[in-house]
């Protein structure tokens, strides 16, 4: 408190620090956000003046169809956004915890990878792992004389959801193992002794000890897996553009094709908008619902 | 500790090597498939070409335009990365030490832009960028992904100042150093490690992105190199050799990057989760 009162100045020589930053955020973040709420308003083809319509576009998204079927879709990839790395990410990390280092460098170095990679660049490498014809998924089943395993995996109506929610799994499931493993290098090795003196089994103890103190990073993994599937859009639109007929459509495919090719922008904009609260709703309810036993009620 | 370490038992020491390699795997068959003839792959997905085609990358780095889109990208990320400490450095400065009317408003107002995704603010963004003449510019890729970055550097600049520790500041306050010296004197070169990994974050979200340049430019002139081998795939469907090299060209700096900065990156990563 002290330090901060003898930095500061007069509050006209202390603007020249923020302003920067503030104004080009304003211009093309800040500003755009609140535009695209008034333009969820109107209806506008993005050429003449928007007409004002009042709520009419989230009315008319209520009764749509499509849009439902965008939330249903998005409602089904979020298990193999965030439950499958979930699970994955914990138990693999339970494993690779006792490992020797050197092994243990190896493979997590191994399972982060996909993490950094571009999920659009990831998408196009995929599709071309699931084509029907000389995609390697098919070939290589094929080899194990599986041939009748070896659908056309993005153009099935019943499994382009799940092929494609599989590779948000493979891009996720690494990275949740890397939060929790440091979550668990966090935690006390006395518990651990004191669990095994009192007779607990492994399994008893990871569930009875080491899952409640890891709900931190269970908090954390939730939040950034819930809010990437409401936001996902490039694997998609590489993979499938939301097809076929609609399979993997999800509401940031719909607003791509409500806005720049059918040019109903006001809907389309409305669309986005739902989604980005949707995001709040979420963070807001993941905060409140996974809290950590020491935190009280704040 | 020693009894520990060889508790893993096999079969889930099998478990864990099975799903890295199931991770690894499609980028070894890229590998494999980039340095393959059309032939080659007309033998089978698994088949080992008979010589490397190292044309491929030629092809894709000519042909492909990947030259072109590799170039974009460097020139969109290094901007986006560079004006980004140095207007995050200043906000963050401005939000750890100094007063102005609004403080706790503005804090809120830059955590919006944080949660809320591009996909939910690109329609006006793009006619903003439409007015402003900006389309099929390096601009319009690069002025909103500055933007974009100010709240997550300034929260994660402004915490790393908070803890310096006191005495440092202290001593270049008593000495009556200026305002502007402690900030680029004193301040700055105790943060190198935050910014650099900043840097890091920066450099990969900003090579990745996707929508932006998706929406806002359609020359082929200004494309980055995720869009850029979008359309290549649209060009030449069946040319997979040259795809995969073309993907190659795309990942191979995230790689090595990562390979180079891999315990600063995840202890960045995980440094911000435990909170």
């Amino acid at each position: 408190m002290k330090l901060r009162s003898k930095l500061d100045a007069p509050v006209h020589k202390n603007l020249i620090y923020i302003l920067p930053g503030l104004i080009l955020y304003a211009a093309f973040v800040f500003g755009p956000i609140v535009s695209a709420v008034g333009i969820s308003l109107t209806d506008w083809n993005g050429l003449g003046l928007p007409t004002w319509v009042g709520l009419q576009n989230y009315a008319g998204l209520f009764s749509d169809e499509r849009f439902y079927l965008s939330l249903k879709n998005n409602a089904e990839l979020m298990v193999f956004y965030c439950v499958l790395p979930l699970g994955l990410g914990i138990g693999l990390a339970a494993i690779l915890w006792n490992m020797k280092p050197r092994e243990q460098l190896m493979l997590r170095t191994m399972l982060f990878l996909p993490y950094i990679m571009p999920t659009a660049v990831l998408g196009i490498i995929w599709a071309w792992l699931y084509n029907p014809a000389f995609g390697p998924i098919n070939q290589g089943l094929r080899l194990l004389g599986l041939g009748s395993l070896a659908l056309p995996w993005l153009g099935d109506f019943t499994f382009v959801l799940p092929a494609v929610g599989l590779v948000a799994t493979w891009y996720f499931f690494g990275f949740c193992m890397v939060i929790f493993m440091s979550g668990m290098q966090r935690l006390d090795p006395n518990l651990f002794d004191a669990a095994r003196v009192d007779g607990a089994t492994g399994l008893q103890t990871f569930r009875t000890v080491t899952l409640p103190l890891l709900l931190p990073e269970i908090r954390v993994v939730l939040l950034l897996t819930v809010i990437a599937s409401i936001k996902s859009f490039d694997l998609i639109f590489t993979m499938t553009r939301g097809g076929p007929a609609n399979a993997t459509l999800v509401p940031n495919i719909y607003m791509y094709q409500l806005g720049f090719q059918l040019n109903r922008f006001g809907y389309a904009a409305a669309v986005a908008i739902i989604g980005a609260i949707l995001i709040f709703t979420v963070n807001y309810a993941i905060h409140r619902l996974v809290r950590p036993a020491d935190e009280g009620a704040n | 500790m020693s009894s520990q370490l060889n508790r893993t038992a096999l079969p889930l020491r099998l478990t864990l090597w099975f799903f890295g390699l199931l991770t690894i795997f499609p980028f070894s068959l890229l590998l494999l498939t980039s340095v393959k003839s059309q032939p080659d792959l007309m033998r089978g997905a698994f088949v080992l070409p008979d010589y490397p085609h190292f044309e491929n990358y030629l092809h894709a780095w000519i042909d492909g335009h990947f030259g072109v889109y590799f170039w974009n990208s460097i020139f969109v990320v290094v901007p986006v990365v560079v004006f980004s400490i140095v207007l995050g450095v200043l906000l963050a400065f401005g939000f750890a030490f100094l007063s102005f009317p609004g403080r706790k408003a503005l804090f809120v107002v830059l955590t919006i832009g944080m949660m809320v995704p591009a996909e939910a603010f690109i329609i006006p963004l793009y006619y903003e960028m439409r007015y402003l003449g900006l389309t099929n510019t390096y601009a319009a890729v690069i002025l909103p992904q500055i933007a974009q970055s100010m709240p997550f550097a300034t929260i994660f600049l402004a915490s790393a100042m908070q803890q310096l520790p006191d005495e440092i500041l202290e001593a270049a306050i008593l000495d009556g150093a200026s305002r502007r010296h402690i900030l680029w004197h004193v301040i700055l070169p105790l943060m190198v490690p935050a910014m650099s990994t900043l840097a890091l974050f920066l450099f990969i979200w900003t090579w990745n992105e996707f929508l932006i340049p998706l929406i806002l430019v359609n020359d082929d002139a200004y494309r980055t190199l995720p869009l850029g081998m979008l359309f290549f795939q649209g060009r030449y469907t069946v040319n997979t050799p040259v795809l995969t090299a073309g993907a190659v060209i795309v990942i191979a700096p995230l790689v090595l990057a990562y390979l180079i900065f891999q315990r600063k990156f995840i202890a960045g990563l995980t440094a911000g989760a435990g909170k």
